[in-house]
């Protein structure tokens, strides 16, 4: 096999158990298998990479012909890539609370009807809860002889509830996910702010759009940190031309004491103990004192671009590692949530998260609240919904004018190249000026 | 043991335990090439194999899937302990064999999962690409074979080709991007030349946007823009499972003018398309399904459960993918209509994408996104780009009154749908 410069393998093996419980209907509550394999192969040139279905990777036999299957197609590939070194390790898995092995499906259905039952407040029309558990056993193994292995254990809920009036709906969400065992019990709280969300939120304003000054809640500001600065960092879109921060290394994108990190060793819903190319992880600050400071790496983006640390490659099930984001946050300053508020005078407070998008390329994002409230003379007035925030890369960061010192964290799914991956984000509250809010009101 | 030998044997076992056993079962191939650096970068392989379960006892619906067929008895296990705790409901059994007399083409005989092809498929978009001064940033060349296969205890067993053929690209002209992709299940349809030459256009034309002032403007949504839009709000309003639920605007509204006479919308599975198909996920034969005709909303879409808890019967409407359980959906929807003369002669904005769409309140229909792409457009010619903006509405109201609808159509994945115009929408300038 002269032909293959490195190769790898990586094998998820583990089993997915979903509750699912729609106004109080038990629609569906199992456990489901999977047994996903990737085999990367470098030839001369580019990767060649094959996915399969239960494979056997112990046996020698097996391997060798997926390793020359895959060499074949690295044959096709123009591009040549390099890998850089990267320091190799892994570190332990946190200790889990209480496994969610050891509690029965039926103890986890009556737990979440508990949570759902809880968003079915007065108003309330309809409530939805989810259950979401992933045991991942996951088996690494390289050409260079690094071979790792660990377990990993997700357990976490999302709740929804909808509230209508005369013709409005609205509503109301929230979702707790862990790595740190299972997360069920004492949860009701979460379901009731769902419901009431909701119904508050149909006698809610519509927010007239606008350029305006506002403040983040923790949730959205930690939205707004990965789809403003954290996508556009990663480097095979640097490496591609794709991103507006490729070239800027050294340069202030943002205000002075700024300080934006990807750190996957946190024990956050994006916690990794190694990455899915076998690269020991550590926290990365991507942007130091507002300049712009290192990139997120794989190590073939590390060898192309530079100027930034490998062990930020990840993967879904079956799928090839790419560079992707885990825990990302803004680091906390010194401003309390009432100077934010009284400096903000007035413009807009807004809460929770419905996601968001970015294109990185072009420089601008979207993203969206749950909810807010106009901020009339530093203090909070009415409620407003369906409000949704853009800006571009390059110049929001120097319009944040006060960074809280209340960061918080909070988990996610975060999708790229059809891939999904468990991440969180957060920060503190945070002051913009010159946001564009988007919303219909007259 | 892994073919209709191991789904016999799961019918066989469960059917001794529960009162009904139904087996979906998936094996695919596909390639493709994945483009870096303006060459092709990585070239990929994936073989994928699964095997969903559902067992029915007592009116409890059990699940559990696998990709691993040395665990089939552990799957079918999972799926009658799943089935132990659902709660029961009305249930009239799993389909039974029928004459199944629609004809619908998923497959192209000619398509071959080979690498070579899909590395021909990017050599053709990158030459479209160079049409334009725009470096090229992403993109890449799919080709997939699959085999489907649904059987009950009550006698079915189908089998099904799927193929499909998709290309993308993305290119960048300074900070100006274009993104064009395309999806068929037939070979011929995709010309991958012309992707690459209308993403590398987006990205050249878009560049030196001028700024818009925020106002009230007439819009015209690109097809690609249309579906983002409706997909995310109109089409889950159209499944029986959120109607009954509570979680549809169209709920209630059966008969009613709920969209402009102009407008309708319909799934017809015989169609040729990414989702055609004569039997749905559960083997239950497809229809041509009217849901909105001239604007009047006429039906919603069930799967067997939906439709046995609510006395409205299956409409044939389960799609699934993979190991996952089956679910309500559309098979070819197609938004259609009268057209005008390509999209009117009016001043208005034309909207190629948006950022942001799934962030829409799926239930109230209101959404604030970014426009991708947005250039004036008079007399039906793009003539000067937009630099960036924001775009605020909702979508039930905005297809109430339409300006009306384009020419040409263009499939986006399962949605068929023309150029929508717009009058007097919000949107926010920088």
């Amino acid at each position: 096999m002269a032909d293959v410069r490195y190769y790898d393998i990586r094998c998820v093996r583990g089993e997915i158990t979903l509750v699912d419980i729609d106004n109080g209907v038990v629609e569906s509550a199992g456990t489901s298998f999977f047994d996903k394999t990737v085999i990367r192969v470098l030839g001369p040139k580019g990767w060649g990479i094959l996915t399969r279905d239960h494979v056997d990777i112990d046996s020698k036999r097996e391997l060798n012909n997926l390793v020359e299957a895959a060499a074949r197609l690295a044959a096709v590939t123009q591009d040549r890539l390099d890998l850089a070194d990267a320091p190799r390790g892994v570190l332990p898995v946190p200790p889990l609370g209480e496994d969610p092995r050891d509690v029965d499906l039926e103890e986890k259905t009556r737990l979440l009807a508990g949570i759902e039952g809880a968003a079915r407040v007065s108003g309330v029309g309809n409530t939805r809860a989810r259950y979401t558990e992933g045991i991942d056993s996951v088996r690494f193994l390289d050409s260079s002889g690094n071979e790792y292995s660990y377990e990993a254990v997700r357990s976490g809920f999302s709740v929804i509830a909808i509230a209508s009036r005369n013709g409005v709906m609205q509503m109301g969400s929230e979702r707790d996910h862990i790595t740190t065992g299972f997360n069920l019990r004492n949860k009701q709280d979460l379901g009731r702010k769902a419901g009431e969300v909701a119904v508050s939120l149909l006698d809610a304003k519509l927010p007239k759009g606008g350029t305006k000054r506002a403040v983040l809640d923790p949730e959205l500001a930690g939205v707004f940190t990965h789809e403003a600065v954290g996508h556009a960092s990663e480097g095979d879109l640097v490496r591609e031309g794709a991103s507006v921060l490729g070239g800027r290394i050294g340069e202030r994108i943002g205000c002075p004491g700024l300080v934006i990190v990807d750190d996957p060793t946190l024990h956050e819903f994006g916690f990794m103990p190694v990455d899915a190319e076998g690269v020991a992880v550590e926290r990365t600050e991507i942007i130091r004192d507002g300049i712009l400071s290192s990139f997120l790496h794989n190590r073939e983006t590390l060898a192309a671009v530079g100027n930034g640390i490998a062990g930020h490659a990840r993967s879904e099930h079956g799928a090839p590692p790419i560079v992707r984001m885990s825990n990302t946050f803004i680091e906390n300053s010194d401003a309390t949530y009432d100077e934010i508020l009284a400096e903000c005078k007035d413009g807009i407070l807004l809460i929770g998260s419905r996601g968001g998008q970015v294109d990185p390329g072009r420089g601008v994002f979207q993203f969206n609240a749950e909810y807010g409230y106009l901020v009339e003379g530093g203090e909070t007035t009415d409620m407003v919904r369906d409000v949704s925030l853009s800006g571009e890369i390059l110049s929001t960061l120097h319009n944040i004018v006060l960074v809280g010192n209340d960061r918080k964290m909070s988990p996610g799914y975060c999708g790229k190249g059809g891939q999904s991956v468990p991440v969180s984000d957060g920060a503190p509250h945070l002051l913009l000026e010159n946001a564009t809010i988007g919303g219909r009101g007259e | 043991m892994n073919g209709e030998d191991l789904i016999e044997r799961v019918l066989r076992e469960g059917g001794r335990l529960a009162d009904e056993v139904e087996v979906f079962y998936a094996r695919g191939q596909s390639v493709s090439t994945e483009i870096k650096k303006g060459i092709i970068g990585t070239a990929e392989e994936s073989e994928a194999w699964s095997m969903a379960v559902r067992t029915v006892k007592d009116g409890r619906i059990g699940f559990s899937s696998t990709g691993d067929p040395d665990r089939w008895k552990e799957c079918l296990d999972a799926a009658l302990a799943s089935g132990g705790l659902a709660t029961p409901q009305q249930w009239g059994g799993l389909p039974k064999p029928a004459n199944l007399t629609g004809t619908a083409s998923s497959s192209d005989g000619n398509l071959i999962v080979a690498v070579e092809d899909a590395a021909g498929m990017v050599a053709d978009l990158l030459s479209g690409a160079a049409e334009h001064p725009v470096e090229v940033v992403g993109g890449g060349a799919n080709l997939a074979r699959s085999y489907l296969m649904v059987a009950n205890t009550s006698g079915i067993l189908y089998g099904m080709d799927r193929t499909v053929a998709a290309v993308s690209l993305e290119a960048i002209r300074e900070q100006s991007t274009g993104y064009e992709f395309d999806a068929s299940p037939f070979r011929a349809e995709i010309d991958a030349r012309s992707v690459g030459e209308q993403a590398a256009s987006l990205a050249a034309r878009s560049l030196g946007g001028r700024d818009i002032a925020t106002g009230r403007y007439d819009v015209v949504l690109s097809p690609v823009a249309a579906a983002s839009i409706l997909g995310h709000v109109l089409l889950p309003a159209l499944s029986g499972r959120n109607v009954k639920a509570g979680r549809s605007f169209l709920a209630d509204k059966i008969g009613e003018q709920v969209l402009d006479e102009r407008l309708s919308i319909y799934d017809d599975p015989f169609a040729p398309g990414l989702g055609s198909t004569v039997w749905d996920a559960e083997g239950v034969p497809t229809r041509r399904l009217i849901f909105v005709e001239q604007g009047v909303l006429g039906r919603f879409a069930y799967d067997l459960k939906t439709g046995y808890r609510y006395g409205e019967g299956s409409t044939g409407s389960a799609v699934r993918s993979g190991g996952d359980p089956p679910g309500i959906g559309m098979h070819n929807l197609f938004v259609d209509g009268p057209r005008m003369k390509e999209p009117g002669d009016e001043r208005a904005v034309w909207v190629h994408d948006v950022v942001g769409a799934h962030t829409a309140n799926p239930f109230s229909g209101d959404f604030s996104v970014e426009i991708s792409n947005p250039f004036w457009m008079e007399g039906g010619d793009l003539v000067e780009p937009i630099r960036t903006a924001m775009f605020s509405g909702n979508v039930f109201e905005m297809l109430r009154d339409i300006g009306g609808l384009g020419k040409g159509t263009r499939r986006v994945g399962r949605l068929t749908i023309p150029s929508i115009r717009l009058n007097n929408q919000q949107i926010i300038g920088k």
